[in-house]
């Protein structure tokens, strides 16, 4: 089960998958807070019971956590139950949750790949630009990009290419069917 | 099973259930989306089921109740469990969808924000790692 390196190539992997088993496949987003160690668990209920004993002076200690809290992780999971195909991609940027929700959106609403990648550039155009820009620069997504962009570029012309462009693996699902 | 919530009612337990697991900075919502497969599954469109739960994250630590001392064996209590789910017809995807993503940009908090200083920072960080080099 992959993680993919950019949120188009997931949304348009997860378009492939719906395409081929749309009756079955679910997707799951998942926030979620990490857990906690056992150490770091005691700390914070000792230093969140301890102000209960000296009572009075709650507001000081409510603000307590405010210096070191943990970051949210979101998690996009689209999976399909009799193949097993598990498709994730992974972030923790706040900017990233609205173009993904609209993303999942069109999934929902049957968009193909194509539909994705064309309509996807449009109307989130400004901020989808910033955010292109921002993940390769970021850490492996140089790699990542080039084939994503390919795909979006030969998506006009068949949507097998852009299939062939993406990942080997969803090619395989495509053909069983 | 609890019933169907509306998409109002959906909405405004949502928003609670994720504010209130950014102010614990703790737990998990878990969001999934399928298409409902009734007999009539043969028409064009199928309906989308939309399910929210906390999988039972904001339950307390059995460990740590049991160094309370109090109810050393916790059996699993499935009433803590959030869970609620609503059903969009194909007509309504594009508005519910449009709702959904600002209820979510909204609620999760606990993500990273844009930081606007960050070009700043990496333009630095680029001529201080080509000093070192040079």
């Amino acid at each position: 089960m992959p993680y993919l390196l950019t949120s188009q190539a997931f949304l348009e992997q997860s378009a492939l998958l719906l395409e081929a088993y749309p009756e079955t496949t679910r997707i799951t987003t998942k926030y979620s807070f990490p857990t906690e160690t056992p150490g770091q668990l005691h700390k914070r209920r000792k230093s969140e019971r301890k102000p209960k004993d000296t009572t009075s002076t709650p507001s000081s200690t409510t603000q307590t956590p405010a210096e070191k809290i943990p970051l949210a992780c979101l998690t996009l999971k689209t999976f399909n139950p009799g193949t097993g195909i598990t498709l994730k991609y992974r972030t923790n940027k706040g900017a990233e949750v609205s173009r993904l929700m609209t993303g999942l959106g069109k999934l929902a609403a049957g968009a193909d790949v194509a539909s994705l990648g064309v309509s996807g550039a449009g109307p989130t155009g400004g901020a989808g630009d910033i955010e292109m820009g921002e993940a390769p620069a970021v850490d492996e997504g140089v790699v990542a990009s080039s084939p994503a962009l390919q795909a979006a570029g030969s998506q006009t012309q068949t949507t097998g290419k852009a299939a062939g462009g993406g990942k080997g693996k969803k090619k395989g699902g495509k053909g069983k069917r | 099973m609890a019933p169907h919530l509306s998409h109002d009612e959906f909405f405004s337990s949502l928003t609670d259930l994720l504010s209130k697991t950014s102010q614990k900075s703790r737990g998990s919502v878990y969001l999934t989306q399928k298409p409902m497969t009734d007999a009539d599954s043969s028409n064009a469109q199928p309906s989308i089921l939309i399910r929210a739960t906390d999988g039972n994250t904001n339950a307390p630590n059995p460990k740590s109740a049991d160094k309370s001392g109090k109810s050393s064996r916790v059996t699993k209590n499935k009433s803590t469990k959030v869970k609620m789910s609503t059903i969009v017809n194909p007509g309504d995807l594009e508005f519910f969808y449009a709702r959904y993503a600002e209820v979510c940009k909204t609620g999760m908090a606990g993500l990273k924000k844009r930081d606007r200083s960050k070009r700043k920072g990496k333009a630095k960080a680029k001529g201080g790692a080509s000093k070192t080099e040079a």
